[in-house]
């Protein structure tokens, strides 16, 4: 088996032993918070904010590989800032579903247009658009250097996301950030950094997974092109 | 406590005419929703958009290895012509 898969293989079953592990601990093990945080509610946390982490590393792989994209156009750069992007609009469809529910107790409402939460909308919303555009704009060209310029907008409006608690305040609460007055409990310390843990080897495997089928894509259609022009198959 | 268990009980049964004749807007509602079903909701969620996306790559996986096989067919039969030419 090429090392490759090996490697693949090995970090899907950490993976999943973590997901399991994060699944009892915060069910079983963590505590529940106070009534103001949502109470039982408050759980959702633990899978809400290693989304979001989900979503940045998406945004952060689909940054570079744009970046490297612009600098000089292969098919490996394209098909990881592609892989980038699909992955941060996952991760943020997560976020943007898991947050109202949790707000809905703590807040008494699902959506207010709070900084943080209209910033992480329109992030998200710019990844959905790179996506759209990938999927049914063709894969010419001109269509991945836009879709890469695309992607590096996306991507740098994250840092606004992350520091939009600080710079604007609003409803959006600070636990762990900077103010914050941080989790009450060590085990709802330790439940939160293994699901990020768990959430970000997600993301990766994701990440990874989505790559090498748009490799396979741009293989496949490479060789339909040269059978097309060979005669052997005719023009898609 | 006395007092106010005499206030409660002294208040009047409400008459069919002080009811509600409409439905008026309230902002900011007694907090009824349960927070097991909240909880319960975003774990479903969660797993559902997952498990959507995997489903749509194993989709994309599929349509991949159709284009391969037709490929693949296309080439045999190139192959073949040539060898009885």
């Amino acid at each position: 088996m090429p090392r490759a898969d090996v490697a693949f293989n090995l970090l899907l079953v950490l993976t999943a032993a973590l997901f399991l592990y994060v699944i009892y601990y915060v069910f079983l093990v963590a505590p529940e918070a106070q009534l103001a945080a949502g109470g039982l509610a408050q759980k959702i946390f633990y899978f809400h904010v290693p989304a979001a982490s989900g979503m940045y590393i998406g945004g952060v792989i689909c940054f570079f590989g744009s970046v490297a994209y612009m600098l000089r156009g292969t098919d490996i750069r394209n098909a990881v800032a592609k892989a980038g992007a699909e992955v941060a609009v996952i991760f943020g469809a997560l976020m943007l579903t898991s947050g109202p529910l949790w707000a809905k107790k703590a807040w008494g409402v699902y959506w207010t247009w709070d900084p943080r939460l209209t910033t992480t909308m329109l992030t998200v919303l710019i990844f959905t658009a790179i996506v759209m555009l990938r999927t049914f704009a063709g894969d010419g060209e001109a269509e991945r250097k836009f879709a890469a310029a695309f992607g590096v907008l996306g991507s740098i409006i994250m840092p606004i996301v992350h520091y939009s608690v600080q710079l604007w305040s609003g409803n959006h609460p600070k636990v762990i950030s900077e103010g914050g007055q941080g989790l009450g409990d060590p085990r709802m310390y330790h439940a939160l950094y293994v699901a990020m843990a768990a959430m970000s080897l997600l993301s990766l495997l994701f990440v990874w997974m989505r790559t090498r089928l748009a490799m396979t894509q741009s293989r496949l259609a490479h060789a339909e092109e040269r059978a097309a022009t060979a005669g052997i198959l005719e023009e898609p | 406590m006395q007092d106010r268990d005499v206030k409660v009980s002294a208040q009047p049964a409400p008459k069919p005419i002080d009811r509600s004749t409409e439905f008026v807007a309230v902002e900011g509602g007694v907090q009824t929703t349960s927070a097991g079903t909240l909880l319960v909701a975003a774990y479903g969620v969660m797993w559902a958009l997952l498990l959507l996306f995997v489903f749509l790559g194993w989709r994309r996986q599929r349509s991949l290895e159709s284009r391969l096989g037709d490929l693949e067919k296309a080439l045999a039969a190139a192959t073949s012509s040539s060898s009885k030419g």
